[in-house]
């Protein structure tokens, strides 16, 4: 059965159309890139699914459980809403890591306040997902004493320390400088190979074609085009597919 | 000279009791402005529209009017207009009246800086708490809080540094502060009358104190750098 079941999401910013019927799957373990133009809607579909948006109408189904349902969404407490939004983790493009505290500190403190576990079971946690994005050695740094790859390798530990089902990745390489989208890039692929349900919306073409299992091309507001990356990147159907891909990669 | 050794004594003492209220206008202000701001801020950013009107309206009066307009309205209105006595007679009556009045006049001026600097916070701190789970309350007292307290230490440093000197006008409603305490060497008190010095005189104890206060407030700067945001 499919982890995440997405059916139907219509989402417009005053007027205008920016996703249109929206709907696909994902398997456990599945890595789905979406990728498209800026403006197609990739980021906002991402937002939906992490309910920052709110869609207008469709549903959101993890596991089999509705989370979101545009018919009734506007009856769920926020409590109700901040359990259903747990199922999803959100790596920003801007890391948006919290300045006054250490590494330790924000991979640690919604885990805290949610009393997941006792103090000192959740630091050792946090302290495994530190090592796991390769950073031991600045636990106790500021954000403001790391590099941009660094910040964005916390961000990572620090939306799997709630365990989410999927994990949302929104552009996370680019606000980076060029030598620094490797770092965070493998610390993805490891997340792969942990079988580690993930949705990146991205930019890197390369990097969305060897790691995905599946790819969505975002077009308009709807999509385009859906498939394993060797149909969409090496036999992509629609004609906008075919643009898109030859503009984007006369970058390389 | 000599009558200068000999008055200084007299002054000094005199002085120093009216600076003691100016400081005591001062700190009791800071008490109650700075939660009090808090709590007009909320109000003037409430999604509930009635709310934010009313405050905004309330905000935009107090910083429309002179503080001076204020204290004479509020110590004087109760009793010249309503014929009731709301205020105790004396010093201490006209302590309250100057303290109410400039509470609310500098909660309204530290409410506005309050929402510039949450408005200034990037809303992707918010968002990041809202995909972690935290409460609204949670991701504003845990999250965004120092970070703003950090970006308005500056400017209420600004108004904190003019409360000092602001102290001075409650002198309108004849409280006894270091001001008042200078005026009475010209008109005549304690043997001592027609001098100006005194007066001139005051103007040392606000600059020192605003020295301290500036040193102050750059320790509490220097105090929240270890992080940038």
């Amino acid at each position: 059965m499919a982890i995440l079941e997405v059916n139907h999401i219509q989402k417009s910013f005053g007027g205008t159309a920016v996703l249109k019927d929206i709907s696909f799957s994902l398997e456990k373990g599945q890595v789905l890139s979406i990728i498209g133009s800026s403006g197609s809607g990739k980021t906002t579909l991402l937002r939906c699914l992490n309910f920052l948006e709110t869609a207008e109408s469709g549903t959101i189904r993890v596991n089999g459980k509705t989370l979101f349902d545009g018919e009734n969404h506007k009856q769920l407490s926020d409590g109700e809403i901040r359990k259903n939004r747990l199922h999803f983790g959100l790596v920003f493009q801007s890391f948006n890591l919290f300045p006054q505290y250490t590494v330790l500190e924000n991979v640690m403190l919604a885990p805290k306040l949610m009393k997941k576990a006792p103090a000192a079971q959740l630091e050792q946690r946090a302290l495994q997902l530190i090592e796991k994005v390769g950073l031991s050695n600045r636990v106790n740094n500021y954000p403001c004493q790391l590099s941009g790859g660094q910040q964005q390798r916390v961000a990572i530990a620090r939306a799997l320390a709630l365990e989410p089902d999927i994990l949302c990745f929104d552009e996370p390489t680019s606000a980076l400088d060029p030598e620094l989208t490797g770092e965070v890039l493998r610390v993805i692929r490891g997340l792969k190979n942990a079988d580690r349900t993930i949705i990146i919306v991205t930019h890197e073409m390369e990097f969305a074609r060897s790691i995905s299992d599946r790819v969505i091309f975002m077009a308009d507001g709807v999509i385009e085009e859906e498939g394993t990356p060797e149909q969409v990147f090496g036999n992509p159907q629609s004609a906008k597919t075919r643009q898109f891909l030859s503009s984007s990669l006369e970058h390389f | 000279m000599e009558t200068f050794l000999q008055q200084f004594p007299i002054v000094f003492q005199a002085l120093n009791v009216g600076f003691l209220q100016t400081l005591r206008l001062f700190g009791v202000t800071l008490l109650g402005a700075i939660p009090l701001g808090l709590i007009i801020m909320f109000g003037s950013m409430s999604r509930f529209k009635p709310l934010s009107v009313l405050t905004n309206l309330f905000v935009w009066v107090i910083r429309g009017t002179p503080l001076m307009i204020q204290l004479l309205i509020i110590y004087y209105f109760p009793g010249l207009v309503l014929h009731v006595t709301f205020w105790a007679k004396g010093e201490s009556g006209r302590f309250a009246a100057s303290a109410v009045a400039f509470i609310i006049n500098y909660a309204c001026y530290f409410s506005e800086i309050y929402r510039g600097g949450i408005q200034s916070i990037p809303v992707g701190q918010w968002e990041a708490g809202q995909v972690l789970g935290m409460t609204r309350g949670q991701i504003f007292f845990r999250v965004i809080l120092l970070q703003v307290v950090k970006r308005i230490v500056p400017p209420m440093g600004n108004e904190i540094i003019t409360l000092v000197k602001d102290t001075a006008l409650a002198r309108i409603i004849a409280l006894q502060e270091i001001i008042w305490a200078g005026t009475a060497f010209l008109k005549g008190s304690q043997g001592i009358s027609g001098q100006v010095w005194p007066l001139f005189f005051t103007a040392i104890y606000y600059l020192v104190f605003s020295g301290i206060l500036t040193l102050l407030l750059g320790w509490v700067e220097k105090k929240m750098d270890y992080f940038r945001g």
